[in-house]
């Protein structure tokens, strides 16, 4: 009777776990930010995208918008570092270091961003978005606010793979 | 009339709007590492903020004067915002700097190393960059050569598209080091891919009386379907099959041929294989 209590005990916890794991899995893939970021891949060749793949750079790429809005407001290059690589690390460093010369910090709303990729290498080690992104930019000079613009910029974007995570190689706009 | 009157006000009050937008007119685009002139109207001193993807300044201008934005400010490619403050209000533009001309070619080429003959086996990727690291978005012709020495070359036009041009090759018939190389006008890129003979192919042995009690069977020189020598240390395996007695050995090819000693029993059946592929079959002392 014991044996069987013991067993049926077992058996529930098991099950707990077992439904828990798509769920702890789901919410891995998913940004730890708010910025809304919708990510198509219908398209992208010549390598297919697997959907984990396609959720892992939706989340990267929205916590890199996240990190490089604080860094830029924060004035801090050290934020840059989990989510930036090569020049576009180089790039948003060297604004930073300029805007705290300055005593300038610039604060970034993000609005959303609707991205397609349109490159995915053939060895899977690059990838490259287009990404429509609604932003209002504003620039403080010590805590003044001095002026604040809503724009809309189109990027192109390279990204990556590193050890555990996708990093932004080239963030530029470009003209539509 | 009255609606007339508060008509020809708004437009009024629309044409005083436009107007002060237009204060500070900047060019649509400019090249990277060009000089920009940005005229401004009014009179007095006032703040200039500059922002780029890449940097920040901020400095006095004075109103009425053109604004100088010298060329090595504005390497970076992208959207710039610049904002002029001053005691009368703040009046912003804004600008594209557009990438120069392909500089630099950042070529990747994946396997470094891969057998003969493998069907879109090598791809190769070029990032087109200008010389201030910005990536070519207009379309430009890109050339991927791959050529083994004393081989055929194979060549690939390709179309960049937002900055990228790539291509999968098959690799060559012949080992030995195949050169990719990437062009675009006069930037080129080269990076080499070790191509190694492929599995063997056709492999052939023979038998003849060793030491007491043994034979020694040996290969030919183990070539791959094109002719290419298979490497020193492909193990070729020997097997013997007698009276349901099997005896195996695995030999590394050694100077081209690989060979091992087998029991001589009468009747026994050898053979030999590498990989997937099986050799001709031998029986020994048979009568």
């Amino acid at each position: 009777m014991r044996v069987r209590a013991l067993l049926t005990a077992f058996l529930l916890v098991a099950s707990a776990i077992a439904a828990d794991v798509p769920k702890k899995a789901a919410a891995s893939q998913a940004p730890a930010t708010n910025i809304q970021l919708d990510l198509n891949a219908d398209s992208v060749g010549p390598h297919q995208m697997e959907e984990l793949t396609r959720l892992a750079i939706t989340r990267d790429y929205a916590e890199a918008w996240d990190a490089l809005a604080q860094a830029l407001e924060q004035n801090d290059t050290a934020l840059l570092n989990r989510d930036f690589i090569g020049f576009a690390r180089d790039n948003f460093a060297a604004r930073i270091a300029e805007q705290q010369k300055a005593g300038v910090r610039t604060k970034t709303i993000d609005h959303g961003h609707k991205a397609t990729a349109v490159f995915y290498s053939p060895d899977g080690a690059g990838i490259e978005l287009r990404d429509e992104a609604q932003l209002e930019i504003q620039i403080l000079d010590g805590d003044t606010l001095v002026s604040s613009t809503k724009v809309t910029r189109h990027y192109v974007v390279l990204l990556t793979p590193t050890e555990v995570r996708w990093k932004v190689r080239i963030l530029q706009t470009v003209a539509e | 009339m009255k609606r007339l009157l508060s008509a020809l006000a708004c437009l009024a009050l629309l044409a005083g709007a436009a107007a002060a937008q237009s204060q500070l007119q900047a060019p649509k685009s400019v090249t990277a590492n060009t000089e920009l002139t940005v005229s401004t109207s009014g009179s007095g001193d006032a703040t200039l903020y500059l922002v780029g993807p890449a940097s920040f300044s901020k400095r006095s201008v004075k109103l009425g004067e053109p604004i100088r934005i010298a060329p090595e400010e504005l390497h970076a490619a992208g959207a710039w915002l610049m904002v002029v403050k001053s005691g009368s209000g703040t009046e912003s533009a804004s600008f594209e700097v557009l990438p120069a001309e392909p500089g630099k070619l950042s070529f990747v080429v994946r396997p470094s190393r891969l057998p003969v003959a493998v069907h879109s086996g090598i791809s190769g990727v070029a990032y087109l960059l200008d010389n201030y690291n910005n990536l070519v978005t207009a379309p430009q012709d890109v050339a991927f050569r791959l050529s083994v020495e004393d081989g055929p070359t194979a060549q690939q036009n390709v179309k960049s598209k937002d900055g990228i041009a790539w291509t999968q090759l098959d690799s060559g018939s012949k080992a030995g080091a195949a050169h990719l190389v990437a062009n675009v006008g006069d930037i080129s890129a080269e990076r080499v891919v070790q191509q190694v003979a492929s599995a063997a192919c056709n492999l052939h042995i023979a038998a003849k009386p060793g030491d007491a009690g043994k034979i020694l069977v040996a290969t030919d020189p183990v070539r791959d379907c094109t002719g290419n020598a298979v490497p020193d240390g492909t193990v070729v395996t020997f097997t013997s099959t007698a009276n349901g007695a099997v005896t195996t050995v695995d030999a590394p090819i050694k100077k081209g041929v690989a060979q091992a000693e087998l029991p001589a029993r009468p009747g026994a059946v050898i053979s030999a294989a590498s990989g997937v592929i099986m050799g001709n079959e031998l029986r020994w002392g048979a009568r």
